[in-house]
């Protein structure tokens, strides 16, 4: 199913006045993926979609959405790819059904479905402003595939919910995901990325900094897993051993005891080793994993002073990273 | 879900289809009209506002007032007033509400399901056009068992001059409303415009009473020339041709502008 390129940018540049939007950036979406562009605000993520969808002129490069250039053909573009906008909204007393029929076009989905798909089925008649943050969320993704698009584009969809309507919003992007609708998901929340996409696009300056799945670039970027312990005050004593022991474990880095406190950093599969063997000994009861995520991928990549080229892909054997 | 039933090839020619036009506009001008009826503050100022005013200051004069040039000033009033309903939408209700589309992005999310470029512009000059019949029906069936209705002596001037009249405002207004930064400016710039509009070109004192600098402000006025437009051959105190003229190439003006440099 994935596989057929969607969308292809290369070379995407975009300067408001003397500031550069988008800088020279390559993307790929293909069919049936869900690609999450992640960045700090002002990164281009929002500029890049605005390009794809024929909502701006590019300064130079290139778009192609299924053939088409959105800069000239940007109302048959929308036609194939629906879109959530950041900060976007509906007039607060337009009722749901009323933004149903005046977005619906020939090719409409039914409509029953997906109000019951995405849970809207009893708010036909609610206005707007009535609708929950959630809510509206949802009614916005009924809308981006009212019309059965190739593909999506979510923008902040689940910016400024409580965790529980952002949780709504997954569930209702997995019914996408599960029907095979390819999705190009704007998001600055990690966990997001994490849980809904096949693929994210790290973006920074308008550039991309590395692109993989999310768990490539925790392997890539996000550091170490820590494993920490306090060593009982009965094996202090043989405190020497217990570390060269730890140390010999697959995937283990370094392990420090700093009276009596041992901390043991790997790479995500160490952490499994040296949890096992400490089945053996006493079970320490204040144990602490601490491990790579990707948000800690992001921010290291975000955060590094000198942005980092593409590395090569990273291979695992046998649990230990090479 | 029926996405997942689609062809991952090139996309057939039903698909890229762009919208029709028509079809969108009318869309859009049913919707719109719904949700005015919604919005009790825009009703009342465009419907109660110019009914209040017009049956305080009808009653106002004397019917021997030698201020309305032989004419009774309660029907001189009555025939000025649909002019001060074409100044309330258009200065007042069209550039809050598109300022305010723009600003909370539902002009966004309207370009982004595809709707063409000119089709919200083209809908709110329609709904602005049903508005100002509507308002202006109501008008005149509140006024007519207070004041009477005086006999329309052109009608086909004083339709013309309404028609245009309202166009012209409303683009006045969409062109308001898409260079201001917010809803509160247009607002606040809707508001300034449409006060001097109403009390010096039409809906206040008489020009025979206004002080010479008064009269010549309310001569360069955009509504003074709508008001006389309908006005004079409604009355048929005189034919009205030049204030029509003037009203259209204010119109064809405003739309040329309106044209150029909105933006949505």
């Amino acid at each position: 199913m994935i596989g057929t390129p969607l969308v292809r940018v290369r070379g995407l540049t975009k300067t408001y006045g003397d500031r550069v939007a988008v800088d020279a950036l390559d993307l790929d979406v293909r069919a049936g993926e869900i690609v999450g562009l992640l960045g700090a605000n002002g990164a281009g993520k929002t500029t890049t979609v605005e390009c794809i969808l024929g909502l701006r002129r590019p300064d130079s490069g290139s778009v192609d959405v299924l053939g088409l250039d959105p800069a000239v053909d940007g109302d048959r573009v929308r036609r194939l790819v629906g879109s959530q906008q950041q900060e976007s909204a509906l007039p607060d007393r337009m009722r749901v059904g009323e933004a149903i029929a005046l977005f619906r076009g020939p090719r409409a989905a039914t409509v029953d479905g997906l109000l019951e798909a995405f849970g809207l089925a009893d708010q036909r008649r609610t206005p707007f402003s009535a609708l929950s943050g959630g809510q509206r969320q949802r009614l916005f993704l009924v809308l981006a595939v009212l019309n059965r698009p190739r593909m999506v584009v979510l923008d902040e969809l689940t910016q400024g919910l409580d965790p529980a309507a952002r949780r709504d919003v997954w569930d209702a992007i997995m019914v996408l995901r599960d029907a095979g609708t390819t999705v190009l998901l704007v998001t600055h929340y990690m966990d997001e990325a994490e849980a809904l996409c096949d693929r994210v696009v790290v973006m920074r300056d308008g550039r991309v900094v590395d692109t993989g799945t999310p768990e490539q670039l925790v392997l890539r970027h996000a550091g170490w897993a820590t494993v920490r312990f306090g060593t009982p005050v009965h094996e202090s004593g043989a405190a020497g051993p217990h570390v060269d022991r730890l140390r010999r474990l697959p995937g283990v880095r370094s392990v420090v005891d700093l009276d009596g406190t041992v901390e043991v950093r790997g790479d995500r599969g160490s952490v499994a080793y040296v949890c096992a063997d400490l089945v053996h000994g006493t079970v320490p009861h204040d144990l602490t994993v601490v491990m790579p995520d990707l948000e800690a991928a992001v921010l290291a990549l975000l955060t590094s002073k000198t942005p980092p080229q593409r590395p090569a892909p990273v291979l695992i054997t046998n649990g230990a990273l090479r | 879900m029926s996405t997942s039933t689609l062809p991952m090839t090139d996309p057939t020619a039903a698909e890229v289809a762009p919208r029709p036009l028509l079809g969108s506009v009318l869309a859009l001008v049913g919707s719109e009209l719904r949700l005015v009826l919604r919005e009790p503050l825009v009703l009342a100022f465009v419907f109660a506002f110019p009914i209040v005013t017009v049956l305080v200051i009808a009653g106002s004069f004397s019917s021997d007032d030698d201020g309305f040039g032989g004419v009774d000033p309660s029907h001189w009033y009555v025939a000025s007033y649909l002019a001060v309903v074409v100044a309330a939408i258009g200065l007042v209700m069209v550039p809050v509400h598109l300022a305010a589309y723009r600003e909370r992005g539902v002009l966004r999310r309207f370009a982004a399901a595809g709707f063409p470029r000119w089709s919200f512009l083209l809908a709110q000059l329609a709904v602005g056009l049903v508005l100002t019949l509507v308002a202006s029906a109501v008008l005149l069936a509140v006024a007519a068992p207070v004041y009477g209705l005086p006999a329309v002596h052109d009608p086909v001037r004083v339709a013309a001059a309404l028609l245009l009249g309202a166009l012209a405002f409303t683009t006045i207004g969409l062109l308001i409303g898409s260079l201001v930064p917010n809803a509160r400016a247009a607002q606040g710039l809707g508001l300034l415009a449409f006060f001097p509009s109403f009390l010096l070109g039409g809906g206040g004192p008489p020009p025979a009473v206004m002080s010479d600098g008064m009269r010549r402000v309310s001569d360069l006025l955009p509504l003074t020339h709508v008001t006389d437009a309908i006005r004079e051959p409604w009355l048929g105190t005189a034919s009205g041709l030049g204030h029509l003229l003037v009203v259209a190439v204010l119109l064809g003006v405003a739309l040329l502008v309106c044209a150029r440099s909105v933006r949505l």
